[in-house]
Parts: C-alpha cells; sequence; structure tokens
C-alpha cells in the first residue's frame, strides 16, 4: 500500500498582541472600553488617538503594568505573562533615565533586567552606540548629556534585548529632523527583520506613511481600526488639488462643496459622491490644467470625519 | 529574585559611589562628636569664675564658708567676707552687685538660738550649678561650725566630714565591671544617636530615590521589565545595604579609637564603656529592622508625592517616635525594668532606640528581646503590606500630592 503524504501547511505566524474586548476606569473615569486589537509580525501598527484618549492605558494594560478589568490580553500567542515581556521593548512617552549612572552602565543594568548577560549586554550596547552615533557619549554621566542624546539612549535600552514587539509612545516627539529620520531608518529596518512595531501618538501625520495598520481611539473606544489601506478605501477621494492658469470661474461647478483659491492654485472639497471627472473637463474648458489630483483623506481628516471633533494636538 | 538582586546592587552602587555617602560617614560621627563636646566641656565650666561675698554676723562661721568654697578648685570662685555683717554692708553688697564687682552674696543670719537662716541673692536666676555648690558647701560648714561650737577639736571636724568617692561597679554576666553614670550615659546617648540617624536618614533615603524615579519618569521603563514589589524590594535592601556598610565602618573606627593611646588617656576619668559582642550584632538586628520599618514606610509615602518638598512635610511623622524615645532617654537609664521602659521597647517605631538605651542602662531579659524583635516582623510586615499597595499605584500617578482619600482608595486596588 503506498500512502499519499498530506499536504504541509505553511506555518501560520500568531499575532504578537491580541486585546480582545479590555476595559479599564479609574473612579468614574473610563480610560479604555471593549478595546480590541490585534498586531502581526513583521508589520507598524499606529495606535492612534487625541490626548486622554486612552493608548497609554491600553498599551499599560498590554504589557501588565496595570491589569485590564475585563477582556484578555494574550502576548506571542499565549496569554499574557510576565516572562514574555523579556520580548517586548518599551520606550514610554514619559521617557527616563538613572541621572547620575554612566551611559554605558545603564545600558547595561537595562539589558540584564531584559535578561541578557552582562557580556552581551556590553557587546550589543557598544553596537548600537556605534549605530545611534553616540559613542563619545557612552563614558558620560547621562545628566552631562543633551536630550536629544538622552533620547537615542533610550532608544537603545529599548531595542538593545532584541525585542519581538517594540512598543512606542510618541516616539518622535521632541527629536530633531536628523535623529527622527535615523530612528525611522532603524524602525523601518527592524520591521523588515520581522519584529512588530506598535506606535502611539496623537501626531497622526508622523506616522501615516509608515503604518501598515491602525487602530483610532476615541475617549477609551476604537472608533476605527484596520489595515491602513483598507481603512483609507472606505473613505472617498473627495478632495482635489488643482495647479491652473486662466479662468477660475469652475470652481462654481455643482460638484464643489467648498474652495479656498491661492491663485493659481486651488483646494477643492468635493459634495459627496460628486463627479470629479465632470469638474476636470469643466476646469479644462476655462482653463489650463497643470496639475488635477484626486487627493485621498489624511488619517487626521478621516478621524474628524468619523467622531465629529478635531484633535487637541 | 534576579531582578531584585540587580536592583539592589544598583542603588548600592549608586550610593555608594557617591558624594553623600563619603561626606555623611565622616561628618556624622563628627557631628556627634560636636554635639557631645558642646553637651559636655560647658557643662563642667558652668558656675565657675564667680566672684561672690559672704556675710554673717559670726567671722568664724563666714571664714568657714567661704575655706569651704575656695577648697572646690573647680569652681574657681572668689569669695570675699564681710564679717561680722550688719544691714548697711547689706546695701554695700546690693551697691556692688549695681556697679558689677561681686555676682553675689550669702547672707547668713545666725541667731544664739534657733536655726541659721541663709539667703543667696544674685544678679543671675538661673545658676542652678552654683547652687547646689552653695548647697552643699555652706551646709557642710555650718555643720562643722556646729561641731566646733560643741567644744569638737578642728581637727577631728575635718575628718569627721570629710567626703569619700563612690566607685561604680556593673554586674553583669557573673563579674564585676567598672562603670560610671558618665560612661553609660555616653555610650547610651551614642548608640541611640548613631541609630537614630541612620534610620531616619536612610528611611528618607528611600524617599528621596522614590521621588527621583518619580520626577524622572523611569518608573515606566522599569515596569515594564519588572513589578513594583520587586522595585521596592531592590530599593530596600540596596539602600539598607548602604546604611549597614556605614554602621559598620562606624563600628570598625569607633573600636580603633577606643583602643587608641589618645582616648584611653582622655577616659582615664571615666570608666571606658564596655559593649559585648552579642549587644553589637543585637545593635545590627534592630538597624536592620528599623530601617526595614521607617524606609518602608517613606517608600509608601514618597510614591504619593510629587517633589523632596512634599515628602518633608511628612518627616514629623517620623520624628514622633525619635523624640518619644529621647524624652524617655533618662527615664529608661534610671528604670530600665519599669513597665513604661518594657512598653516603649515592644513598641515597633520606638524599640530600636528604646532597646539601645536599655541595653547600655541592663541587659534586658531575652523574653522582652525576642518579643520586640517578633512585634517589629509583624510592624515590618503591616507597613510594607500598606506601602507597597501605596507604591504600585502612586508610582505612576503624576501632578499632584495624593489626599488620604485617595490614598485609601489605591489600597483597595487590585
Amino acid at each position: 500500500m503506498s500512502s499519499v503524504a498530506a499536504p504541509v501547511a505553511a506555518p501560520v505566524k500568531a499575532p504578537v498582541v491580541t486585546l480582545d474586548r479590555i476595559s479599564k476606569s479609574y473612579e468614574s473615569k473610563v480610560a479604555v472600553q471593549d478595546l480590541s486589537l490585534q498586531i502581526e509580525p513583521g508589520t507598524m501598527f499606529g495606535l492612534l488617538g487625541p490626548n486622554g484618549s486612552g493608548k497609554t492605558s491600553t498599551i499599560r494594560m498590554m504589557i501588565g503594568i496595570t491589569m485590564p478589568d475585563s477582556g484578555s490580553v494574550n502576548l506571542f500567542g499565549k496569554p499574557y505573562d510576565r516572562a514574555s515581556l523579556t520580548r517586548v521593548g518599551y520606550l514610554p512617552e514619559e521617557r527616563g533615565l538613572y541621572k547620575k549612572m554612566k551611559v554605558m552602565e545603564q545600558l547595561i543594568f537595562m539589558g540584564e533586567l531584559h535578561g541578557l548577560d552582562p557580556a552581551v549586554a556590553a557587546c550589543r550596547a557598544q553596537e548600537w552606540s556605534e549605530r545611534m552615533q553616540i559613542t563619545e557619549a557612552v563614558q558620560k554621566k547621562t545628566e552631562e548629556l543633551s536630550k536629544g542624546m538622552q533620547q537615542k539612549i533610550q532608544f537603545i535600552a529599548t531595542l538593545m534585548h532584541d525585542p519581538d514587539l517594540i512598543v512606542m509612545d510618541e516616539p518622535f516627539s521632541g527629536l530633531d529632523p536628523v535623529n527622527a529620520s535615523l530612528l525611522q531608518d532603524t524602525l523601518i529596518e527592524l520591521k523588515k527583520s520581522g519584529k512588530a512595531i506598535l506606535f502611539s501618538t496623537h501626531r497622526m501625520d508622523q506616522v501615516e506613511k509608515m503604518c501598515d495598520a491602525i487602530c483610532l481611539i476615541h475617549r477609551g473606544h476604537a472608533v476605527l481600526s484596520g489595515g491602513m489601506r483598507e481603512v483609507k478605501s472606505r473613505h472617498e477621494r473627495d478632495r482635489v488639488v488643482i495647479n491652473f492658469d486662466g479662468d477660475s470661474s469652475f470652481l462654481q461647478h455643482p460638484a464643489v462643496k467648498s474652495f479656498k483659491d491661492y491663485g493659481g492654485q486651488a483646494e477643492i472639497q468635493l459634495h459627496p459622491h460628486a463627479d470629479a471627472q465632470a469638474l476636470l473637463h469643466a476646469a479644462a474648458a476655462s482653463a489650463t490644467i497643470y496639475r488635477f489630483e484626486l487627493m485621498e483623506p489624511s488619517l487626521e481628516e478621516i478621524f474628524i470625519r468619523t467622531v465629529g471633533e478635531k484633535i487637541d494636538a | 529574585m534576579r531582578s531584585i538582586w540587580l536592583i539592589a546592587r544598583r542603588e548600592y552602587l549608586e550610593q555608594i559611589r557617591g558624594k553623600a555617602f563619603r561626606v555623611t560617614t565622616i561628618l556624622i560621627p563628627v557631628v556627634f562628636g560636636v554635639v557631645m563636646a558642646v553637651a559636655i566641656l560647658p557643662s563642667k565650666y558652668w558656675g565657675t569664675g564667680k566672684h561672690i561675698a559672704v556675710a554673717a554676723q559670726d567671722p568664724a562661721l563666714a571664714m568657714r564658708v567661704r575655706d569651704q568654697l575656695v577648697a572646690d578648685k573647680e569652681a574657681k570662685i572668689t569669695v570675699d567676707v564681710v564679717a561680722p555683717a550688719t544691714a548697711v554692708d547689706r546695701q554695700k553688697l546690693h551697691d556692688e552687685m549695681d556697679s558689677k564687682q561681686i555676682d553675689g552674696f550669702v547672707w547668713i543670719d545666725a541667731p544664739a538660738s534657733g536655726k541659721e537662716q541663709v539667703t543667696y541673692v544674685s544678679r543671675s536666676a538661673g545658676d542652678l550649678t552654683t547652687e547646689d555648690r552653695l548647697q552643699s558647701d555652706v551646709n557642710r560648714a555650718l555643720v562643722e561650725q556646729r561641731l566646733v561650737d560643741r567644744g569638737n577639736p578642728s581637727s577631728a571636724v575635718a575628718s569627721l566630714t570629710g567626703n569619700v568617692d563612690i566607685t561604680t561597679m556593673l554586674y553583669r554576666d557573673g563579674k564585676e565591671v567598672p562603670s560610671s553614670v558618665l560612661s553609660t550615659l555616653f555610650l547610651g546617648y551614642g548608640m541611640a544617636f548613631l541609630l537614630t540617624f541612620s534610620l531616619v536618614m536612610y528611611g528618607m533615603n528611600v524617599g528621596r530615590s522614590v521621588i527621583q524615579e518619580k520626577t524622572s519618569r523611569i518608573f515606566e521603563v522599569m515596569l515594564s521589565t519588572v513589578k513594583s514589589s520587586d522595585m521596592l524590594a531592590g530599593k530596600l535592601i540596596g539602600i539598607g545595604a548602604v546604611g549597614l556598610t556605614q554602621i559598620l565602618i562606624w563600628i570598625a573606627l569607633g573600636a580603633i579609637l577606643l583602643s587608641s593611646a589618645l582616648v584611653t588617656s582622655w577616659m582615664a576619668v571615666m570608666a571606658k564603656p564596655q559593649i559585648p559582642v552579642v549587644e553589637i550584632i543585637l545593635l545590627c538586628i534592630y538597624f536592620v529592622l528599623g530601617y526595614a520599618l521607617y524606609s518602608a514606610f517613606f517608600a509608601g509615602l514618597a510614591a504619593t508625592c510629587d517633589t523632596e518638598q512634599e515628602l518633608q512635610q511628612y518627616a514629623p511623622l517620623a520624628a514622633v517616635p525619635v523624640w518619644l524615645s529621647f524624652g524617655m532617654f533618662m527615664y529608661i537609664l534610671s528604670n530600665p525594668n519599669s513597665i513604661w521602659s518594657v512598653l516603649v521597647s515592644m513598641f515597633p517605631p520606638t524599640a530600636p532606640i528604646t532597646m539601645a538605651f536599655r541595653f547600655t542602662a541592663q541587659f534586658p531579659p531575652a523574653w522582652q528581646i525576642a518579643l520586640s524583635l517578633a512585634l517589629m516582623v509583624l510592624g515590618i510586615y503591616i507597613v510594607l503590606w500598606l506601602s507597597s499597595r501605596l507604591y504600585r499605584v502612586g508610582i505612576l500617578m503624576y501632578g499632584k500630592r495624593a489626599t488620604l482619600p485617595e490614598m485609601i482608595r489605591w489600597l483597595r486596588y487590585s
């Protein structure tokens, strides 16, 4: 008898994080209500929302700093347990370092807390210092360093134990453009190597380009979540930027809901389901068109449309 | 356990390497020495160098009082004699006091029949030492005079009224060892002083360390890898080890100092203090337990504060048991086994200091030491339980000091 080999199924990677209907209240204030989300390996996930919307509370529950009142937290495919925290790197919004400690000692200490051997921690700290261009600072005390330099040290402390889940709360705040770009490149590399990265920020424009998936939070509730393209595709392209030369009478076209005319360039908001092609024809008939771009809404606009409120930046 | 060890090691090394450790290791014994010197040295000169007059109708009595007063070499007193004194002389003495020629005068009325009346008129009201000296010297002069008046020869009178010195011995472990009230006072006060300083200082150090971590916002980073209870335990162990190191340095320095020739000659006047090894070990145990109690208390409070200034406002809470202990210092030394002495040495916040007093006065029964240690462990357990709950919630609360109702709510959080 011959046996037929069963087809081998491709290994299914478990989500790195699964939050299932978690809630947390402090006294009478509801911080998070029935929030669910899932973060896959090798993705950048944006946890977005205004200040005070419940992002930090969600992260704290995710990594066990606080416990949810209800709901469940799964890390690396298993119910939450402290042992899995050695695979997590967390950069909180409220950053802190021991001011009197030397940078290298501090990094080794943090590495050891994450389960690294001191010699390995020292080696990794050195490598990361070179990568983040702070080798001259490693023998100095933290209090002697600039704020930007201290930020870089915190990034190293977050990443040096090679975590599979990297959680960054407002990672770019306080960074100059050069260092922000350095961090951005580093994170993109890490994502490509299969790490899951969670961004939490109220500056949606900063992470819009980088994230593969998002969850928009408002007053503790998830108001919008899913893959970035999917979320955006759910919202109509109803904004037009047009560069033209000539008569601007096309701005009175019935498809136009509102517009801003800068003379030679106009930003137009279309009526729902309006025909953008008809507007293009009308514009081309009265003026020379250099650019006609049907813009997709920004995350911030989507958020405002969804909750009907502005973000308090 | 590994996290606790790592955190304790970090705390220990940071504090030991710090300037504050070096400064306090040297400064505290120096401050203690200065405090003792300020307390002891002026007392040797209290009431000395006075210029007084002795006025009596009987010149022999007046001379006898004068002789007694000037015989006291330590007093360095100058004595004028006015005898036989009249009402006019009294007015003259007032004038001399007005012109500050004399500090005061002793007026002795000695009627032929009846008891002598002695008055001391002085320009200062609070000179207890001079009053004490006059009390004994005038009385002795009067006794001698009465003995002479009754026909006793002067030489016999001197031998009859001569002083004897009392040598104090301490009976301990079946042996008599030299002791003195002064050395007991010195030792008891010294041990309690160092213990108090260390307990309160290191308790506050733990509080300050919590505040610093809270203001530097490092807690959130730490809490993503270690439990808050491990952080608290590591901190208490690390800073406690620093305190213990400092106390051992002081004990070693003290031992070297006590065996040095300089101190031997200086202390020749009083018996050298005897500190049995068992007392040193017990003092170290009381330090560790007292430290755990005070530091757990301060750690919990510090977690509810946002600044060191706010924490300072709680410091008097720790000072109350210290004041209470020192307030009972003389009482415990005189009555080491009275019910009050036993009670305060059983009460955990006052036990370390009051037990140090009792050790120097009379070694307490073993069951009392065991009970006091057991009560301390129980006290630590309760304070640690409360503090760890306040700590766990408080370290993540920024912005303002927690009110009492808020703290009570935090205790209820699971």
